[in-house]
């Protein structure tokens, strides 16, 4: 899943550079440390639940696996319900997606274009989930700085690539992790917010929850890590068209 | 009597009770600024009427109702630059508060898929709009060849494309049509703009009462004040009137305010109404005031008002009969609060005349003044006319009743050419921008009314999937069903791009996988509830004709009946059961309120007479009346409608007045001793003067609602105005002509 939501940090440049952190930095800098974190676990093995909760309260819970390497490999596979078990998704580099439906036994790509489309009806775009560095995406501005956090304003580099027009995201300022970003769509209205719960699990801090919510539709994903492990040395063949109609 | 302490008790506390009036005025004038407008009509659906609900149940569970349709037209919809229209439409749509979803070419859902792969996504990407000829060709050529686009997203020209805006349930629909219409008019695209569905309906709806309002109430009131004044010849003769009838309008509309209740596209003809109805009341009171004064000089003002009260009481009470006819068996919410406060403005109008009126006549020095100015300059031609019509009902009263019987005759066989309407567009005049863009939207994109049919089951099990698709195939092949879709078009769609054909899948598991897909489309939550056991299949019916819309109807529900099994329900709604039910309904509170009126008004004026025979020879005018009214319509092709089906019980209450008039003047001469001949030829001369100005003054107040922009409005107007016109000159041809023959037939029964 996304990798800004998912899963642990290492916190490697605070660590060498302690007193960076503490000095003012320049907004593509600090923009840059998120990434790292974001980035940091080489593989990752993640079991999560899915609860989907609509406007008028109605709440549906999905259990998914998920295995990551890099920032572009990743398989997805739904657990739960039973109806749904077995549909698996695979995101490879160069936009390559699949997805398996087990009932028929075959995969089938799905085009690319699609990024402001939900995935798999949760609150979550193609485009949320995407693994690109925000620093390698996005102009940031430093608009604020609290006690505790830097509070950036995100402005895609490409704007016809996106369907926000800007990211509000308050990065912590100790550790450089999100925990908060507010999207806009192209009209200036907010439209989305995530929401983040940070935990440190060895050394790299993990999202144990995100919850996205649709400020617009009033509809909201909440998607809770139950079990994660790291740096598991992946291989590449576990993330093969093979291994997704298994 | 009554009367007479009704009387005493103005004439001793005149001031307090102009006091109490100006001051209950005022407190109301300020409830009066609180009136807001409700222009839905179908808003007024009545609660216990199933169409109803399941009508407004899918408006509410998912979406619908409320329908905006933005069409742009142009030389050819698929250039880069229309799409770019189309997508800052689209874009600036969804930023407005109460918008649900927007639907347009640049965002409708996509399903394709061949060998390399499947694509759930967008018909083509909002971010890298196609600007290549042969991209954009293809993409004309897919979507004309696509059911689900062609004639409804794009018409078949390909020279007009539509961007449907869904609003949301519990807001405001005609204020968010109104921010979506000025923001989407404020981007200045090039291509020619139009604004239909019924949220902009009821926007105009809501323009036109409060432009009738604010223009014709005025309008009528001046209208209404000059025939007054080339009647009457006096200013203060004008002036009263006037004043009761601006009293009464503040009092009721005030009322109304304070009670909540909303003006709707019936309620807003009451100031109207009122300003024709109640000016009479006080013109008869003071016609008779001036009349006894003329006489038998002054310090009479008690024994004119006691003679007139009686009658002013039965023709107001006989008024309220007709509009309380409407209270009991209207489908529509609004046409019962019409009945409930336009009874309400009457009871005041009459409340003010016996007490307001004559409070203040009790200041004035030389009431005679007036009166001999009046039958001096007044009407000599009046006079000569009334002269003129006694002479005739006492030479032939016979060849006047043979005349009427004649006329109705005649007009009776246009009753079998009555027609009804329904359609609420064809209340705007034909030069309505409102009704050029729905005929525009029905020529090139098949119509905005819409039509549900509700299937309850498992909806997982093949079976139920394989039912909705058999009910969507039956719907379809009528002609004038277009745009039908169900969730059984996205399943069959998603088989096919799984390379199984485009069916529904025979296996449970199937269908589960390929509606994970769809999981999270906007699509879905206007097609299935959340638990998955009912679907609704949305169609648009593209006809106005009745006949079509009954046909259509009742073979769907023979359908249904068919298919019907333990697992699977059916139920049908949308415009044309609506219609169905709405036209039903106006043929029915049309015989309902009718009948109510006619009776209670055959009831008061027995009571008023003492006499069924009399009460049934008072209602002679206005019965014959009614039947010229409904031929009339017949022939000259108006028909009953919103506004329409109010007429005749109407006219029943305002045009029995006249025949009240002259049944009190006569009855009073006789009590006297007076011969039936001068009797009737006094009644003639006197309340016939007050009848004539009456009709006439009613009329034109009437006919100034042939400047409304609503045609059933315009319709009203004229037909009110004719049928005064028939009750007035019936009460002093017909209702004469038939005493005298009564008599006459009494005597030669005594004589024999």
């Amino acid at each position: 899943m996304h990798e800004r939501i998912k899963y642990l940090l290492l916190l490697s440049s605070i660590c060498i550079f302690p007193t960076i952190a503490c000095l003012a930095q320049s907004a593509q800098e600090i923009l840059m440390k998120y990434d790292k974190v974001v980035f940091a676990p080489l593989d990752q093995y993640a079991e999560i639940t899915i609860q989907i909760t609509d406007k008028k309260g109605n709440s549906s819970i999905r259990k998914a696996s998920m295995l990551q390497k890099g920032k572009h490999k990743r398989i997805t596979r739904f657990t739960s319900p039973a109806s749904q078990a077995g549909i698996g998704f695979l995101s490879l580099p160069n936009e390559l997606m699949y997805i398996y439906l087990p009932a028929f036994g075959k995969e089938r790509r799905i085009a690319s274009h699609i990024k402001n489309q939900t995935f798999a009806g949760t609150d979550f775009t193609y485009e949320d989930m995407e693994a690109l560095a925000y620093s390698d995406k996005y102009n940031p501005k430093l608009i604020r700085t609290t006690e505790s956090s830097y509070i950036l304003e995100l402005i895609p580099k490409n704007p016809r690539n996106s369907e926000y027009s800007k990211l509000i995201i308050t990065i912590d300022k100790k550790e450089f992790y999100g925990t908060n970003t507010i999207y806009y769509n192209k009209s200036g209205q907010k439209c989305k917010k995530l929401v983040t719960k940070m935990e440190k699990r060895g050394i790299y801090w993990i999202a144990l929850s995100a919850e996205m919510t649709d400020l617009i539709k009033n509809h909201k994903t909440k998607m809770t890590i139950t079990k994660i492990t790291h740096d598991q040395k992946l291989s590449d063949e576990e993330f093969t068209i093979r291994k997704l109609v298994q | 009597m009554v009367t007479e302490k009704i009387t005493s008790l103005v004439l001793r506390y005149p001031k307090l009770i102009i006091i109490a009036t100006i001051g209950i005025t005022i407190l109301l004038s300020f409830f009066v600024s609180k009136l807001e407008v409700n222009p839905d009509v179908f808003s007024n659906l009545p609660e216990d009427d199933k169409t109803a609900q399941l009508f407004n149940k899918i408006g509410e569970e998912y979406g619908g109702n409320y329908l905006c349709l933005i069409g742009l037209k142009a030389e050819d919809v698929f250039t880069t630059q229309v799409l770019s229209s189309i997508k800052q439409i689209t874009d600036s749509a969804r930023t407005i508060a109460g918008v649900g979803a927007v639907n347009s070419l640049t965002n409708i859902l996509d399903i394709q898929g061949d060998e390399w792969g499947i694509v759930i996504g967008q018909l083509v990407d909002p971010y890298n709009l196609p600007h290549r000829t042969s991209q954009l060709d293809s993409l004309k050529t897919y979507v004309l060849n696509k059911a689900l686009y062609k004639g409804g997203l794009v018409s078949p020209d390909a020279k007009m494309t539509v961007v449907l805006v869904r609003l949301e349930e519990d807001i405001d629909k005609t204020e968010v049509a109104s921010k979506l219409k000025e923001k989407i008019t404020a981007i200045g695209i090039p291509e020619k703009l139009f604004f239909g569905g019924q949220p902009f309906v009821m926007m105009e709806f809501g323009h036109v009462i409060l432009r009738d309002i604010t223009f014709i109430g005025p309008v009528t009131l001046l209208f209404i004040l000059l025939v007054l004044y080339f009647g009457l010849r006096s200013l203060r003769a004008v002036l009263f009137p006037v004043l009761t009838v601006v009293i009464s309008c503040i009092w009721t509309f005030g009322l109304m305010g304070l009670l909540g209740v909303k003006i709707s596209i019936i309620t807003s003809v009451i100031p109207i109404l009122l300003v024709a109805i109640g000016s009479a009341y006080t013109l008869h009171m003071m016609n008779r005031i001036y009349e006894t004064k003329a006489k038998k000089g002054e310090n009479t003002l008690k024994k004119a008002i006691s003679f007139i009260i009686v009658p002013i009481f039965f023709t107001a009470i006989t008024t309220l009969f007709g509009f309380m006819s409407f209270v009991f068996g209207s489908y529509l919410d609004m046409i019962s609060k019409f009945g409930i406060f336009t009874s309400v403005g009457i009871a005041v109008a009459l409340l003010l005349s016996i007490t307001f009126v004559p409070a203040l006549m009790s200041f004035s020095r030389n009431n005679t003044r007036n009166t001999t100015k009046t039958s001096e300059a007044d009407s000599q031609l009046l006079t000569r006319f009334l002269k003129a019509i006694t002479r005739t009902v006492f030479n032939h009263p016979e060849r006047i009743v043979w005349i009427w019987i004649f006329l109705i005759l005649i007009f009776i066989l246009g009753i079998f050419r009555l027609e009804r309407s329904v359609n609420i567009t064809d209340y705007f005049k034909k030069d309505n921008p409102i009704r050029i863009t729905e005929n525009i939207l029905q020529e090139k994109l098949g119509g905005t009314s819409p039509v549900y049919i509700s299937i309850k089951g498992d909806l997982l099990q093949p079976e139920v999937l394989k039912m909705i698709r058999k009910t969507e195939d039956y719907l379809t092949s009528f002609p004038e069903v277009v745009h039908a879709q169900s969730i059984a078009d996205l399943i069959e769609e998603m088989h096919f791009v799984m390379g199984e054909g485009r069916t529904i899948p025979d296996d449970k598991e199937k269908i589960s996988n390929l509606w994970f897909l769809l999981e999270g489309q906007d699509v879905l939550q206007r097609l299935v509830n959340y638990e998955k056991n009912e679907a609704i299949i949305h169609a648009t019916f593209g006809s106005d004709e009745m006949d079509k819309m009954r046909d259509f109807v009742s073979k769907m529900n023979a359908f249904f009946i068919a298919n019907e099994t333990e697992n699977i329900s059916f139920e049908l709604s949308g415009m044309p059961s609506l219609l169905l039910c709405f036209d039903e309904s106006i043929l029915r509170s049309q015989l309902q309120s009718l009948a109510l009126a006619i009776i209670l008004v055959l009831l008061a004026v027995s009571l008023l007479g003492r006499s069924f025979k009399m009460g049934f020879f008072a209602i002679t005018p206005i019965l014959s009346t009614l039947c010229i009214l409904y031929g009339f319509m017949g022939i000259v092709s108006i028909p009953l409608d919103l506004a329409t089906v109010l007429v005749g019980s109407i006219s029943i209450g305002i045009g029995i007045d006249y025949s009240i008039h002259i049944m009190n003047q006569v009855n009073a001469d006789r009590k006297q001793g007076r011969s039936l001949q001068t009797a009737i030829s006094h009644a003639i001369q006197i309340s016939g003067k007050s009848i004539i100005i009456n009709v006439f003054s009613v009329s034109a107040g009437f006919l100034v609602l042939i400047l409304s922009s609503l045609v059933p409005l315009q319709r009203f107007g004229i037909l009110v105005a004719v049928t005064m016109l028939g009750s007035g000159f019936g009460s002093v041809t017909l209702l004469p002509s038939i005493l005298l023959i009564h008599e006459k037939l009494i005597n030669k029964h005594h004589h024999a």
